[in-house]
């Protein structure tokens, strides 16, 4: 194997660790013994003896199908993040940046506190409203940036976050207002996959696979964009037109694994930061790399956030900053190649 | 064929006809399986009483135990707390969530939900297969009766349940009997949280909490706000000068002292004569039978000289 390729490698191992743990810890305690027998048995097709069944019922339909969701928002999350990071050009870029978090937030409180009868639908309100609001405020931002026929990145960030505070100060007076909704809301906000099965994931699996799939083939305009917008634009790169479409296949991205999985904030800023210091800043394996990285380090939150206070859970929101902040200063403090951005 | 044959065989046809379904039919038994719509408007069958019941809230471990279903739950939130005995069983999580592995674990027949509970829960648990109820949160006494009905139906204690409506009726006249012929009632204030004391929460309008103030002869100050848990100013606790306080966070370290040393709390009557009492807000909050403790006991603390 060359050494271009080691990045993947050790990415795709610690991956496959994150999946593996996430199968076979949870709050009920299966022996890897019989975890084992269950795997194999699931492949031959053979019928498990009766007393694995439950097991073997608990990892196909609870936790096989939150680690893909989880997997999935990991990797949405942190692939958008290192996309709006090289697009912006700013160490500081999350996929949160220019409103996706807190126009979810409010789509997502808004369906909230509307008492919706019980049905598919009803409770497909709080994702689609969640994902509607996403979407609406990362175009509104847009729209109030532009100046003539430019966007200038300094005006979408402000536009962003101008609005952000807006749309985030009218989500807590909704939940100061309301009565039964504030701890459902507190949680969605705090971010954990609260729905079960592979409804979430096939709904979001679309949306994802065309907004990732752009962002792995945007890695050579977001390092031309490096240069600056004028020396992008004379290199040939029709720079308006190619932010717009990675930013709207971030935006895609992230908005709908918010939508199932609440705010989960960090991965975004920290996986494709710790994926620079470590393999270099090229987006052509920036993106790919924070992709991979970034499911299995939502898995190892997820992971602890189950386990810690078993059977209770942490919301995700709060893992992924307390575990992932003092690695990041880690990271940060051992980094060979310092001022690497 | 003669005709003698002909009128054998319909003969012999008619005593078949008669004889036969009174010898196949079996005794008839009454259907085991309970078909009850809970509160979110779901049809829920049980195919006999439920044997192995996971609580998801306090005031349904509450219930359950006191329908005489208590041997038949297995799992609880972790908030359950009463009677002691739920204390000892396995929980299932709680206020940051429920833990749908361990639910499913326990091998539950029914999951029994309330009002606290989350409509992504009930539909996550029924799509990993197990049999979730919704019990609604009841508004009236009549509709906690109800609740209680349902839960023994559920269970296979109709009889128990009811006795003890019967029981929880008689208690709640005997105290109506004293408290209705009163033509006055002193005015009440309940500290659920003062966290901030110059805008603490009280119980408003549509809660137990106001409902059972009343009932014990008392006036709620917190009726004339808006929401179940509302919150209300200083100012507005001034102007009301409730006689008698009731601290309902007492479980959480409030004392009569600690009140008195709020910076403008010492103008109300209530703490000019001292008529501060702590209480267990679990009797009002938690929509069981205990909300007949908690009315027996408001009626106690609030007209003294009639409960002797």
């Amino acid at each position: 194997m060359s050494r271009r390729n080691l990045p993947y490698l050790w990415t795709l191992l610690f991956l496959a660790l994150a999946v593996t743990l996430s199968i076979a810890i949870g709050s009920v305690f299966i022996p890897p013994a019989d975890l084992w027998r269950i795997l194999a048995g699931s492949f031959s097709g053979a019928t498990l003896p009766e007393p694995l069944k439950t097991f073997g019922f608990i990892i196909a339909s609870i936790r096989l199908p939150r680690t893909v969701l989880v997997l999935l928002t990991g990797a949405a999350l942190s692939g958008s993040g290192a996309a709006y990071q090289g697009l912006f050009r700013n160490p500081l870029a999350d996929p949160y940046l220019i409103g996706v978090a807190s126009g979810a937030g409010l789509g997502a409180v808004l369906a909230m506190s509307i008492q919706w009868p019980y049905s598919f639908w009803g409770l497909m309100a709080v994702p689609v409203a969640s994902f509607v609001g996403a979407l609406l405020t990362v175009f509104l931002v847009y729209a109030l940036a532009r100046v003539g026929k430019a966007v200038p990145t300094t005006n979408l960030i402000l536009a962003g976050v101008a609005f952000s505070s807006f749309a985030t100060a009218l989500t807590s007076f909704l939940m100061l207002r309301s009565t039964g909704e504030l701890r459902r809301a507190i949680s969605w906000l705090l971010g954990g996959a609260s729905q079960a099965g592979w409804g979430p994931v096939l709904t979001i699996l679309p949306y994802l696979a065309v907004g990732l799939g752009i962002l792995l083939l945007s890695g050579h305009t977001l390092n031309l964009l490096q240069f600056g917008d004028d020396q992008a634009q004379q290199l040939g790169l029709p720079v308006t037109r190619r932010r717009a479409l990675i930013l709207i296949a971030a935006s895609l991205a992230t908005a709908a694994a918010v939508s199932f999985s609440g705010i989960i904030g960090f991965v975004g800023l920290v996986v494709p930061h710790v994926m620079r210091l470590w393999f270099g800043a090229d987006y052509r394996r920036l993106v790919p790399l924070s992709i991979i990285a970034g499911a299995g380090a939502l898995l190892i939150a997820d992971v602890i956030s189950r386990s810690v206070l078993s059977p209770q859970e942490i919301p995700l929101g709060i893992v992924t900053a307390l575990v992932g902040a003092p690695f990041f200063l880690w990271v940060l403090r051992r980094a060979k190649n310092q001022g690497f951005w | 064929m003669s005709r003698k044959l002909v009128f054998l065989l319909l003969a012999l046809a008619l005593v078949l006809a008669g004889c036969v379904p009174t010898a196949t039919t079996p005794v008839p038994t009454v259907n085991p399986a309970i078909t009850l719509t809970d509160g979110l408007k779901r049809s829920v069958t049980l195919p006999i009483p439920a044997r192995r019941i996971v609580s998801l809230a306090p005031s349904n471990t509450e219930i359950l135990y006191a329908v005489g279903a208590g041997a038949q739950v297995v799992g609880r939130d972790e908030t359950s707390d009463y009677p002691v005995q739920a204390s000892s069983l396995p929980t299932v999580g709680g206020y940051s969530g429920f833990n749908t592995e361990a639910i499913v674990a326990l091998h539950p027949d029914l999951v029994l939900a309330a009002g606290i509970n989350t409509p992504e829960l009930v539909a996550a648990l029924e799509k990993l297969g197990l049999t979730v109820y919704y019990l609604p949160n009841p508004a009236t006494l009549d509709e906690m009766y109800t609740n209680l009905e349902t839960v023994a139906r559920l269970t296979g204690h109709d009889r128990e349940a009811a006795a003890l409506v019967d029981s929880l009726r008689k208690r709640v006249a005997a105290v109506d009997a004293k408290i209705l012929p009163l033509n006055y009632g002193p005015t009440v204030y309940y500290e659920i949280d003062a966290t901030d004391p110059s805008k603490p929460y009280t119980y408003g309008p549509g809660s137990f909490g106001d409902l059972l103030i009343q009932r014990a002869g008392a006036n709620n100050v917190g009726s004339s706000l808006s929401g179940p848990f509302a919150q209300m100013s200083l100012e507005q606790l001034v102007v009301a000068n409730p006689s008698i306080i009731i601290l309902g966070d007492s479980n959480y370290g409030t004392t009569a002292d600690s009140l008195k040393k709020r910076p403008g709390w010492e103008g109300l009557d209530a703490v000019k004569v001292s008529q501060i009492f702590p209480f267990d807000d679990n009797l009002v909050s938690r929509p069981g039978p205990r909300l007949v403790d908690g009315l027996e006991a408001l009626a106690k603390m609030l007209h003294p000289g009639l409960f002797k």
